[in-house]
């Protein structure tokens, strides 16, 4: 059962070294869409003998899953199947007509399949050194699909975020070594930074271990978009094509914070009890809510106001993961909802951004009437991502409430509800005009397979959240807050 | 031994001094190179009894950082035609006295520090003090190129920091964060060829097409 782990990184490689031998570019969407669905696959059987087979962990202990990060998994693999499935829609017409080469096309393919192994490498680490290896691979992978398109405004968004996005992780390595430092001389399984060994771990010099967090978080906390750390990110969401904003906004960041949860269950463990790093789980989220909302109300593109969206929901899940364990559960759960809206209002928005020629969304109008599917995508996931009932979206908010007045953190709390209020008005006045405003007759109007099903897949998967969370799902995401705690 | 070690220490703190008060950009890559060598050379000179995979790992680290990275960094310097930082956002001079500062800020930091013993504490003073170095380095220049150099000279005052804890961090993880920086600078470089292809100039601060 075991091999499996070793499966998933291999999957990927594999995929990468075939994308070599094909020489039609439609072949190569097809053979990396077949790699992500193989690697759910995957999943999917190790999945069903649970909940028995977790934790498990291979490779002399290098490789581990538990119900953590297999709930990663779970939503990376959501993102990737919906990202390669649309891929092909959206770089059909540049691929007919000669504007995404052949060599263009298999560098994203090969990019693309390498971006789902660094981050399953990330995910399945259990050495926190490895975990953050595998981190800053991910930014030297993807740097290059955010400028696939070789335009000057994609060049500047991709040395940005690989200048920012190092230094930053580079932060997060010190954070390691301060861990390591921390740790007593000579204790049992020190040696080898597994995380299994960390968070049971005992005699750390706390104030070093204190000082080990605040590097992670600062570290992982740039990757992961939080403010005042997310200048990078609004440059290249909006730079990166279609797919590649929807995988970073819908899987990279998360990956990053997934690293800062780990390391918080450790400190988490060590302390004895969460008011640490709650705190700073709770700074940090308010303020990437602020700030992302007063950005929100004066975008003028498209996809930049997506891009501080994500900063905004980010911001949100961190802010859970201070409220406990219940806020803790909604953290998790928000991770998934943000994740499938966030790819289909990327989706849309590349889609849209392709039909009208502009990503200005004052040149948007009417999208309902001119482009009716991707209008009915950018209408729902816009709707979902500020939070309407009874898109999933709006449960997993409620119940973060939930945990802020079960934790009687109002100020957090207040702050929350009102940056919210500002993203929600401010979101719906750029809408509203986007979608029933009067519409341009545009070409396309026929859409293929995979794209209605795309659409319609994540809006009915956004819908079933919302109104039923079935009880294994529960059961899960409760031992995963557990984790994410890191308390007995 | 010690001398060996105090040498190096040495040349470590005037690499960083150098870096901060020069302008052309040809020797500060040369520099760089020097302080990757020098801090590869420190573990196989100073600490723990030497084991095997140390000694690959400071190998490793040694060819990279002094013959690989400069050789990248000087083709790129030779393809986008620059040759000096002209008029940074923080003058030499005032880079340099920040650097003294920073210097003896770090040593009297690190020995505050509950890390290891005496001559750990100089380690970690130095490396916190290349640390320094680079992120000034980072948000004082102008050029493309010298925030590269700027991330490698962190990067290596994190290397510096990683030896004083060695016994703990693996040897994959080692080779792992090595890859990575190589693969970092190479993309850099390749970045600092497209910047210059689609901009005909490399100053970070005149990109600002992307704003709000």
């Amino acid at each position: 059962m075991s091999g499996l782990l070793i499966l998933f990184l291999l999957i990927p490689l594999v995929g990468i070294g075939a994308l070599l031998f094909v020489r039609r570019g439609r072949v190569m969407f097809m053979l990396s869409l077949g790699a992500v669905l193989l690697d759910a696959l995957c999943l999917l059987v190790g999945v069903s003998g649970l909940p028995t087979c977790l934790p498990m962990q291979t490779a002399g202990g290098w490789l581990y899953l538990d119900h953590l990060s297999a709930w990663h998994l779970l939503v990376m693999l959501f993102v990737f199947i919906a990202g390669s499935l649309f891929a092909p829609v959206y770089f059909r017409a540049d691929l007919a007509n000669g504007r995404l080469s052949l060599a263009a096309a298999r560098r994203y393919n090969q990019l693309w399949l390498g971006s789902l192994w660094t981050m399953t490498l990330t995910l399945l680490a259990n050495n926190i050194g490895l975990m953050w290896v595998g981190m800053e691979a991910t930014t030297l992978v993807t740097a290059f699909l955010v400028s696939i398109y070789p335009k000057p405004a994609a060049i500047e968004a991709m040395w940005k975020y690989l200048i920012i996005c190092s230094v930053g992780i580079a932060f997060a390595f010190i954070g390691i070594l301060l861990m390591a430092a921390s740790l007593p001389a000579t204790g049992e399984g020190s040696q080898q930074l597994f995380w299994t060994q960390l968070s049971i771990a005992g005699g750390y010099n706390l104030l070093l271990l204190k000082a080990a967090f605040l590097f992670s978080l600062v570290g992982f906390g740039t990757k992961a978009g939080l403010a005042p750390m997310h200048t990078w990110l609004p440059d290249a969401h909006s730079q990166a094509p279609g797919p590649v904003s929807a995988m970073f906004s819908g899987f990279m960041l998360n990956a990053a914070l997934y690293c800062i949860m780990r390391h918080g269950a450790i400190v988490n463990h060590a302390l004895g009890s969460d008011q640490f790093t709650s705190r700073l789980y709770i700074i940090f989220g308010l303020v990437s809510i602020v700030v992302s909302a007063s950005f929100i109300i004066y975008q003028h593109d498209i996809k930049r106001l997506l891009a501080y969206h994500s900063v905004e929901h980010l911001g949100i899940i961190t802010l859970g993961l201070g409220l406990g364990p219940v806020g803790c559960f909604a953290a998790l759960l928000h991770t998934l909802n943000h994740s499938l809206c966030k790819s289909l209002s990327f989706f849309a928005a590349g889609r849209l951004g392709q039909l009208y020629g502009s990503y200005t969304m004052g040149r948007i109008r009417g999208a309902l009437h001119s482009a009716p599917l991707w209008g009915i995508a950018l209408v729902g996931s816009l709707l979902a991502l500020i939070g309407v009932a009874p898109f999933s979206i709006f449960i997993s908010e409620f119940l973060l409430v939930k945990a802020a007045i079960d934790r009687q953190a109002m100020v957090a709390l207040v702050i929350f509800l009102l940056g919210s209020g500002v993203v929600f008005v401010a979101a719906l006045e750029h809408l509203i005009p986007m979608a029933w405003g009067a519409g341009a007759d545009l070409p396309g109007k026929r859409c293929s397979l995979p794209a209605v099903a795309v659409v319609i897949g994540l809006l009915g998967l956004l819908l079933f959240f919302g109104l039923y969370l079935p009880v294994p799902i529960q059961d899960f995401l409760t031992r995963a807050a557990a984790l994410t705690g890191g308390l007995p | 031994m010690l001398t060996l070690m105090s040498l190096l220490l040495f040349l470590l703190v005037l690499t960083n001094l150098t870096l901060l008060g020069s302008s052309r950009l040809a020797f500060c890559i040369r520099t760089v190179a020097l302080q990757g060598v020098v801090l590869g050379l420190i573990p196989l000179v100073g600490l723990q009894p030497l084991t095997l995979q140390h000694g690959l790992l400071s190998l490793a680290a040694i060819v990279l950082k002094g013959g690989v990275f400069p050789w990248l960094l000087l083709r790129s310097l030779r393809v986008a035609r620059v040759k000096r930082e002209m008029e940074p956002f923080i003058g030499f001079n005032v880079s340099l006295s920040i650097g003294f500062f920073a210097l003896i800020s770090s040593v009297v930091f690190a020995s505050k520090l509950p890390i290891g013993g005496n001559r750990d504490s100089l380690i970690i003073a130095l490396a916190l003090f290349t640390m320094i170095t680079g992120l000034l380095l980072l948000i004082s220049r102008r050029k493309a190129l010298s925030m590269v150099l700027g991330y490698l000279v962190l990067e290596n005052g994190i290397y510096g920091l990683g030896t004083v804890v060695a016994d703990h961090i693996p040897m994959v993880v080692e080779f792992g964060v090595l890859l990575d920086v190589w693969v970092a600078v190479f993309g850099m470089g390749i970045a600092i060829y497209q910047i210059n292809r689609e901009f005909d100039h490399t100053d970070v601060d005149r990109l600002t097409e992307l704003r709000g």
